[in-house]
């Protein structure tokens, strides 16, 4: 097995055990045991694990990508608008705001291949901006079924198909269709990132960039290639959280990008590039996920929350390191 | 007085109470014994070579004479006192300072500001003497010969000074003993000149100089006894002047080498790369021309050797032919007698150029990637039909490079920032053998790398050539430079200033020509 | 095509970013005819109860012609809006209207403009002191209290509560929370499960779906705001027990939570108004020189199946 993948893989399984024993412990009378807390944690981290893959790709290269929520946010409403408001059918809906999403990534991308600007501050522009995009064409308020008439009066239309498909549970209300999207998702960042030569030299890039410019790597091309992946994954996800919301929220995905990172960086993929892998994101994904889980099933409040959830994440990275 | 005389003409004598004495040291890495029962003993005003291949265990007994590594077995004495340093610092404040090979000086600082890093000397209240360093760095720095403005920011002086810092650095806190890590690996001729100044007035004022090097050259003329240690054990102590240079080798190898070069058979062919007036990209990376640009031919199967001090230019002309810097220049460049375009990398290597910089560990590895993915990295596309990786041949290519050049690691997947320096240098070479080049642009191949290797990768050379693959070769030993290359290119600012063939070529001829008379 | 989309898009942005820096002065030039200018400060309008109070005056200041308005959003930065009522100030505008981010450090520039001579009508959020002219707002405990009393009523006194609240660190959060309790106070409702979803909709989603899980007999959801509600909907309809569990929102926007019930989503939804039609009203008579009170608060309804399309039912 490669060597960079079995330490990490078996680290962070060891930080995803210990959430869930803490799970087994604070099992809120049985609630933890039940399948369906399990089904709903699934789907619940789908958006962010959807984003997350993006996020794995640009940080082994090497970057980072402050986009996220806000190209999420911006393809939500897109989308929306898209489907409800213009009643577009859903194969045109869906590629236009797929693209739409790639182009915001290729732009960041472009920025900090071409221009050389650094990925922090191009993609904090992009945050800035594509949220700004999101409330422009959404005027500010939320894309749903109800439609302001040109009297002031609401009406409402129904809900396009495609959204009860994609915010659905298959298998008998068992697996969330997001879910069933978020796995695709890790699959083909594990076809790209192990099977092709394009993850080969992401990775390459992000362990030395100079190194890997001089082995005849086309850089410019592939961090284009991340930024505008992770750009797609954005739309992605942006379409699954419109799909269960039925409304494209121009606020949605706020903050977003910061649980992204917090699940690459937990699974074990280095900040610094060059190091880590689809599977830990995998892994970081459902410990964030369980964890939240724990606590909203045993109802802590807020503020407990947000400070155990600090503890918890540094106290998963340091685990991950314990091993040197 | 006779006693006076006695002293200051000969070696120290081993006799009076050594700075350091360390006896009987062991360490275990996860289970791996790297070192066993070594000794080791540095008297005041002595200059100490510690030789040995690399992962002889050089460096994990520095690492624990300086605090690195706190639990050992063994004894350490300082001054006849045992001591044992439970930090780097620890070790630092009972005045034992490393020079590394990289310095580790912040760019931004000035140099006062450098030196007084981490312990800087403060007035009553907490605040700064400013003067007072100021003073005490110039102070320091006259004693070490070095004229320049102490109030300059560290990064705007060249490597060479940036070590000298380093020293006066080690000096400001009266540092009784001096670990120099090869200490001339990136420095030029002259610059290596002024090193040895140096270390002969630490030596004059009696301080002990623990010398690692794998140059013989220098190795002989500043050391006064070598310690060699091999495969973690302590092999031999001895005074250098009696000991020859044979005997030496066949300490660090552990065998005989039957010459430290093997000998070159040239059977240059026909003309394999023409360039005419080549214009210079400077080292920022954008292009200006100096002078009329170089011209010069290499014959398939030659080796044509650059000499020239830092700053002449021959790096840049590398960097510049592999298209490392951009830009396009013209139909200066025949390879094969068809017109080659310095564009860019991807486009030499398709066209069987390959260029290995002088810094493996910046620009030349990929540290977190495995062996076998460093070897197949610029020749992956040849591993990756349609885009699709195909590892078991990547493996197979990668054995194949690791068995052919010898590459010794536990396994093709083991991270390549984990294998010695020589071993990462053969790693590199054999990376750009697997692009199948025509020309091989090879900047100090050599850099680093014990003697063992160092002659492997000679012999690789003379493999290389026989098969017409021509070399450029850069290097900045000189003994290297003559034995290998057939021909002898000399630059100074950026032009090319004489030819010599290898018949003619000498030490003093190429010096001469180096610096421009 | 990629690159004429993207072209066209950046060439819109252009024209509109210029078009919104002429736009007061072309407005203010082109309507010699309008007697008064309002200035309005809105401290966020990331909100859409923000935006409806927006529109809200908007609406009712173009039944006016003689009223011209200019908006102003701090985007939730104190110092902007503060500076945004200096600048008012400065303008020398006929009248003020703030919804103030925070009220320790907008009074200053409250009392400013009130010295200057311009009456100030604070929306929403107070400001510290009486150097005002007049406050227009609702009352968040009544509201939840009302709420909880209409769930009492509607309950039969009887059944389990999952309370979805919006942030405890927030006003409006502690009183529609502590309003509730007392609505609720001596009947035999159980609150069993109370988490703050931070008025989102996805995180209320998130809450809800423990609370299914963790209990299988759920009478009423009671959500801070309508999207929680809608969220909380979203998570029973997964779990095939939307129809078992009644659902009970605030704020009653037109096109949130009024639809809502319309939709036969939520239960109730009780209406949070804005005061933005109050406030002009109010604000031209101050400009006429009538008298007004200096506290009004503001009437609230309820919304249900029933009265939606009727406009609703006052709370008492």
């Amino acid at each position: 097995m490669k060597s960079w993948f079995r330490h990490p893989f078996a680290r962070a399984m060891a930080a995803l055990a210990l959430v869930l024993l803490l799970g087994f412990i604070f099992n809120a009378d049985g609630a933890f045991f039940k399948w369906g807390t399990h089904s709903d944690m699934y789907r619940a981290i789908s958006v962010y694990g959807i984003l997350a893959c993006g996020m794995t790709m640009v940080i082994i290269i090497g970057g980072i990508d402050l986009g996220v929520g806000s190209i999420l946010g911006l393809s939500a409403v897109l989308f929306s608008l898209l489907a409800i408001r213009q009643g577009w059918p859903p194969w045109m809906a869906i590629p236009a705001t797929l693209m739409a999403g790639a182009v915001c990534g290729l732009a960041a991308g472009g920025l900090i291949a071409r221009f050389r600007v650094q990925p922090f501050i191009a993609t904090l522009a992009m945050m800035v901006f594509a949220r700004g995009l999101a409330k422009w064409i959404s005027g500010g308020q939320k894309i749903s079924t109800v439609i302001q008439k040109a009297n002031g009066d609401f009406m409402n239309v129904p809900v396009p198909a495609v959204f009860d498909q994609l915010g659905a549970k298959i298998l008998h209300g068992n697996l969330a269709v997001v879910t069933v999207i978020f796995l695709i998702s890790i699959m083909v960042c594990w076809i790209i990132l192990t099977k092709l030569r394009w993850g080969r030299f992401m990775y390459a890039i992000g362990g030395n960039e100079e190194a890997a410019r001089l082995s005849g790597i086309p850089v410019w091309a592939m961090k284009l290639l991340a930024y505008g992946l992770s750009g797609l994954f954005c739309a992605v996800a942006g379409i699954c959280q419109a799909a269960q919301e039925l409304q494209g929220d121009p606020e949605a995905g706020v903050s977003y990008e910061l649980t992204a990172i917090a699940i690459v960086v937990i699974g074990g993929t280095s900040l610094a590039g060059g190091r880590g892998g689809i599977g830990l994101t995998l892994l970081g994904a459902l410990t964030i996920g369980y964890l939240e889980k724990i606590l909203s099933i045993n109802a802590v409040g807020e503020a407990a929350r947000l400070m155990l959830t600090g503890v918890i994440i540094v106290g998963a990275v340091l685990f991950q390191r314990m091993r040197k | 007085m006779p006693c006076l005389e006695a002293n200051s003409n000969s070696i120290p004598p081993a006799a009076e109470m050594p700075l350091v004495e360390m006896s009987g040291i062991g360490k275990t890495f996860a289970g791996v014994r790297v070192l066993e029962d070594v000794r080791f003993e540095l008297s005041p005003g002595e200059v100490h070579v510690l030789a040995g291949e690399n992962g002889a265990g050089k460096s994990t007994l520095m690492k624990i004479l300086c605090g690195v590594y706190p639990d050992y077995e063994g004894e350490i004495r300082l001054a006849g006192r045992p001591v044992r340093f439970k930090s780097p610092h620890d070790a630092f404040r009972h005045g034992i300072a490393v020079i590394h090979q990289e310095i580790a000086l912040i760019p931004d600082l000035s140099v006062v500001d450098n030196i007084f890093l981490g312990r800087e000397p403060v007035r009553r209240g907490g605040w700064l003497d400013r003067s007072g360093q100021r003073t005490k760095a110039r102070e320091i720095l006259d004693q070490l010969g070095l004229d320049l403005d102490e109030r300059q920011p560290a990064g705007d002086f060249s490597v060479a000074i940036r070590q000298m810092i380093g020293i006066a650095k080690a000096l400001t806190f009266a540092a009784e003993v001096i670990i120099m890590d090869e200490p001339t690996a990136t420095l030029n001729g002259p610059e290596a000149e002024r090193l040895f100044t140096l270390i002969a007035r630490l030596k004059a004022q009696g301080r002990g100089i623990i010398y690692i090097s794998h140059k013989m050259e220098e190795i002989y003329r500043l050391g006064d006894r070598a310690t060699v240690l091999r495969d973690g054990r302590f092999i031999n102590t001895a005074r250098l002047p009696d000991l020859p240079e044979e005997e030496f080798i066949r300490w660090l190898v552990g065998r005989k080498l039957d010459q430290q070069f093997p000998p070159r058979r040239a059977s240059p062919g026909a003309t394999r790369l023409e360039v005419t007036g080549f214009p210079l990209p400077n080292p920022a990376g954008s292009r200006n021309n100096v002078g009329a640009g170089v011209t010069f031919r290499v014959a398939a199967g030659e080796i044509l050797g650059f000499a020239g001090l830092q700053g002449s230019g021959n790096s840049e002309l590398f960097h510049g032919l592999f298209g490392a810097c951009g830009d396009e220049v013209g139909d200066s460049v025949m390879l094969d007698g068809r017109p080659f375009r310095s564009v860019s990398p991807a486009y030499s290597l398709r066209h069987g150029v390959a260029l290995l910089t002088n810094d493996r560990k910046g620009n030349g590895l990929v540290p977190a990637l495995s062996t076998a993915r460093n070897i197949t990295l610029a020749a992956l596309k040849k591993f990756s039909p349609r885009g699709w990786l195909r590892p078991k041949s990547e493996q197979e290519a990668a054995a194949t490079q690791r068995d052919a050049l010898n590459i010794r690691v536990a396994s093709l997947d083991q991270e390549v920032g984990e294998l010695s320096g020589g071993n990462q240098q053969k790693v590199v070479l054999a990376k750009w053998l697997e692009t199948a080049p025509k020309v091989l642009l090879l900047d100090e191949p050599t850099r680093g790398v014990d003697i063992g290797a160092k002659h492997e990768i000679y012999e690789l050379m003379n493999r290389l050539t026989a098969t017409g693959i021509s070399i450029l070769l850069i290097t900045s030993e000189m003994p290297e430079l003559l034995a290998l290359a057939d021909r002898i290119l000399v630059m100074h600012r950026g032009r090319i200033v004489a030819e010599f063939d290898r018949t003619v070529a000498t030490p003093e001829k190429i010096a001469h020509a180096a610096m421009g008379e | 095509m990629m690159q004429s989309v993207l072209s066209t898009m950046v060439k819109a942005a252009a024209v509109l970013a210029v078009a919104g820096m002429l736009q007061p002065v072309s407005a203010e030039s082109a309507n010699p005819a309008k007697k008064w200018t309002i200035g309005m400060s809105q401290c966020n309008l990331g909100e859409p109860w923000r935006v409806q109070m927006n529109a809200d005056v908007k609406k009712a200041a173009e039944a006016h012609p003689e009223l011209h308005v200019i908006f102003k959003d701090a985007q939730n930065d104190t110092l902007k809006q503060r500076a945004h009522v200096e600048e008012f100030v400065a303008a020398n505008v006929d009248l003020i209207i703030i919804s103030p981010k925070e009220a320790q450090p907008l009074t200053p520039p409250v009392v400013a403009a009130m010295h200057a001579g311009i009456p100030v009508i604070v929306l929403d959020r107070r400001v510290v002191g009486d150097k005002y002219t007049c406050f227009i707002g609702a009352d968040n405990k009544k509201i939840g209290q009302a709420a909880g009393r209409w769930i009492v009523q509607k309950l039969g006194g009887k059944g389990t509560i999952v309370e979805l609240k919006g942030l405890m660190t927030s006003t409006p959060g502690q009183d529609r929370n502590s309003g509730f309790r007392e609505g609720i106070k001596g009947s035999d409702l159980k609150v069993i499960f109370d988490v703050d979803m931070k008025w989102l909709e996805p995180n209320a989603r998130k809450e809800m779906e423990s609370a299914l899980s963790r209990f299988s007999d759920i009478s009423l959801v009671y959500a801070h705001n309508d999207p929680g509600a809608h969220g909380a909907w979203l998570a029973a309809k997964a779990a095939g027990r939307e129809k078992n569990i009644l659902f009970v929102g605030i704020d009653a926007l037109p096109q949130e939570g009024q639809a809502y019930v319309k939709q036969g989503i939520l239960t109730a939804s009780f209406e949070y108004p804005t005061g933005g039609r109050e406030a002009i009203e109010n604000g031209l008579k101050i400009l006429n020189g009538e008298k007004i009170e200096k506290e009004i608060v503001l009437p609230s309804r309820v919304f249900t199946a029933e009265t939606v399309d009727k406009g609703g039912e006052w709370l008492k």
